[in-house]
């Protein structure tokens, strides 16, 4: 729309006069969270739309936040209920949740039962008693559920064009009476193609839940949207005591770029890998920390975490592994004081390991505590926990998702430290078992290698898309202040990347390292 | 017998009966009880038949009615219509004294209001009933189901 008006103004001298002339339409907000910036902003006023899907998905619950959202006095929200849900019910239930506003019941927002009319008179007694009801309110916002209920209150051959007539004079009338609708009703996708009514009504909200294995995931769809841009596909959607929060696919960070005007580099909080790095990690970077068990990945992400604190810059850390008391107590271990910062509001320590969990509203999560604390570096312990929490049918997503969050957050100048745990084989050096590598900027790789009858640790900065970066494959510690990187590179050994390297040089001399290996206690 | 006791608390039979005085103060005053009509029921009915239909208001009446005919026998006689209002106090003129007549109706209102509360909770019924009855002072404690007056 936009383009071919622009396109007729550019080509007419009445440009301004053809821009006056546009309608401004108005856009309501959803009172759901997340759905107004999948619809680019909210309802268009006076549209008439439809919610459907099938039974559970939250449709009558969706219909209440918009009601609630909007009705006012003046303008209240008439919600005619037919042959649906009962309201004492529907009242019982819906109150639990917090968008229910008790206070506007009666005025603001008016139930009123069209059951008896719909089981005695035809369509037409019931569209009368609509209008009534509207002109006397003045309403501004109408809701009719069940529709698909009321719809099948038409039999007969005349059934089709009497639900069709019946929803036309609605729609002219509502329109005309300025009122925004919302038709909510049980229909099945393949319905979508073959109803006429979803041709008539200028908005299709979609809903849906699906079961794999074990676990249940909603989501909605913004099928239709006359006049307005939304963001397209399936966003996950979650009931809970707030009511329907949407997870829009952006995560919300459309437009969230901010252009770094010169990036610094930032410490690792391991010297010696700063060097190796070129000065540390490029800010606004993703760097992946891959390595097996042991190998120190969280010791390190911690130090990251800690350094950042250190100077000044607030920090997430979304573990899902390790529980948050034992990450916060080897920390202290280290002289690394994660709690009192935790106490002063600068870091936040996410433990998501719950059931069903969706990609984006882990996301959702990681993102309300980064907005919270104002938060410049983030760590993500292990990405293989992170996808074992999901709920199975996520699984699927999950690369896509990690890569729009990671694109997104690097893009607003939030530094990331990955951990993944990979299985050290002894022929080559995987880095991941998932593609990943292409999501960050930098990779860095932890190893076991076997060296004088010692299993050993070594690292090596894979890649670094900011800049250059060491070669070198450095030998590394866990001691009490974390990890240390100890020795210069070898030139004694070669096929250090295999693990079990062959000497090809003199023996160096080195101190006799005390057994156990001086490791931090847990 | 449990649940009745739970809903038709001495709270809500309280303001069932503060509501009854409202309407009707002269039965208070004079003792002159009418035996034509259940008042209240008729402010109730359009009411609650719009918000949950005539069929919804039906139910609830006869649940509230079998509970307090336990309580006051002669509202067996009573009967409800299929517009959801009551009849037959008429046909009990004579047999009934007037305080019998306004215990029935305390118990049957008071065992509504419990229904209600049970269903919607104290905030709500309150909020209900204050569109009804908004001259009345109740408040939302009046609701509570904890029985303690």
């Amino acid at each position: 729309m936009r383009k071919r008006a622009e396109t007729a103004g550019a080509a007419s001298p009445r440009k301004g006069a053809g821009k006056q002339a546009r309608v401004t339409i108005r856009k309501l907000p959803t009172g759901v969270r997340g759905l107004d910036e999948i619809l680019s902003g909210g309802i268009l006023e006076y549209s008439f739309n439809i919610i459907g899907g099938e039974p559970g998905c939250g449709k009558t619950t969706m219909a209440h936040q918009i009601a609630f959202a909007n009705a006012t006095p003046d303008r209240p929200a008439l919600y005619f209920t037919v042959l649906g849900e009962p309201v004492l019910k529907m009242l019982r239930y819906q109150q639990q949740f917090s968008f229910f506003d008790e206070s506007k019941l009666g005025g603001a927002i008016r139930f009123i039962n069209l059951s008896d009319l719909a089981m005695t008179k035809d369509l037409n007694a019931v569209l009368e008693e609509i209008m009534k009801q509207v002109k006397e309110a003045n309403a501004g916002l109408v809701v009719i559920d069940s529709f698909r209920t009321l719809a099948r209150k038409a039999s007969g051959e005349r059934s089709d064009t009497e639900v069709m007539s019946f929803t036309y004079r609605l729609a002219q009338f509502l329109t005309g009476w300025e009122a925004t609708t919302f038709l909510v009703g049980e229909y099945f996708a393949d319905e979508i193609r073959d109803n006429p009514l979803f041709t008539m009504v200028d908005g299709i909200f979609w809903l849906s839940q699906t079961s794999e294995r074990n676990s249940v995931v909603r989501k909605l769809q913004i099928i239709k949207l006359r006049g307005q841009e939304t963001v397209p596909g399936l966003h996950t959607v979650r009931i809970g005591d707030g009511g329907l929060h949407a997870f829009s696919r952006t995560l919300g960070l459309t437009g969230n770029t901010k252009k770094l005007v010169r990036r610094r580099y930032l410490s690792t909080g391991v010297p010696e890998l700063d060097k190796m790095m070129g000065g540390g990690i490029l800010e606004g970077d993703s760097l992946l920390v891959a390595g097996p068990s042991g190998t120190g990945k969280s010791t390190l992400a911690t130090q990251f975490i800690a350094e950042g604190l250190r100077r000044g810059e607030s920090g997430i850390m979304a573990i899902f592994e390790e529980r948050p008391e034992g990450y916060t107590r080897r920390a202290d271990m280290f002289g690394l004081k994660l709690k009192a910062a935790e106490q002063k509001g600068t870091l936040e320590t996410l433990y998501l390991r719950p059931l069903d969990l969706s990609v984006d509203e882990t996301m959702q999560e990681i993102l309300d505590a980064i907005e919270r604390v104002g938060a410049r570096r983030l760590v993500i312990d292990s990405l293989v926990g992170f996808e074992m929490a999901l709920a199975p049918g996520f699984r699927a997503d999950f690369r896509e998702s990690l890569y729009r969050m990671i694109g997104a957050l690097t893009g607003a100048g939030i530094t990331i430290l990955s951990t993944v745990e990979v299985e050290d084989t002894f022929t080559g050096m995987p880095f991941s078992h998932y593609a990943i590598s292409f999501l960050t900027d930098d990779i860095l790789r932890l190893r076991y290698v076997e060296i004088d009858g010692q299993l050993r640790k070594v690292m090596v900065v894979i890649k670094m898309r900011g800049g250059n970066h060491s070669k070198d494959i450095r030998e590394y510690v866990i001691t009490g202040k974390g990890v240390v990187v100890i020795h210069p590179r070898r030139t004694d050994y070669n096929g250090l990347t295999t693990g079990i390297p062959q000497q090809t040089g003199p023996r160096r001399a080195q101190d006799d390292e005390a057994a156990p290996e001086p490791k931090a206690n847990e | 017998m449990r649940s009745q006791m739970i809903r038709a608390t001495p709270r809500m039979r309280s303001l069932a009966k503060n509501l009854m005085v409202y309407e009707r103060p002269e039965e208070y005053t004079n003792g002159s009880v009418a035996h034509d009509d259940f008042r209240f029921n008729e402010r109730l009915r359009p009411q609650l038949s719009t918000l949950y239909g005539i069929a919804g208001y039906r139910s609830l009446l006869s649940r509230a009615l079998v509970m307090a005919d336990a309580e006051v026998p002669w509202l067996r006689e009573v009967h409800m219509m299929a517009d959801g209002s009551l009849k037959g106090l008429e046909a009990l003129r004579g047999h009934l004294d007037p305080d019998e007549i306004l215990e029935g109706k305390i118990a049957l209102l008071a065992q509504l209001l419990g229904s209600l509360v049970a269903y919607l909770g104290p905030s709500l019924t309150w909020r209900l009933l204050g569109k009804i009855w908004p001259k009345t002072s109740m408040n939302e404690a009046d609701f509570s189901d904890r029985g303690e007056l």
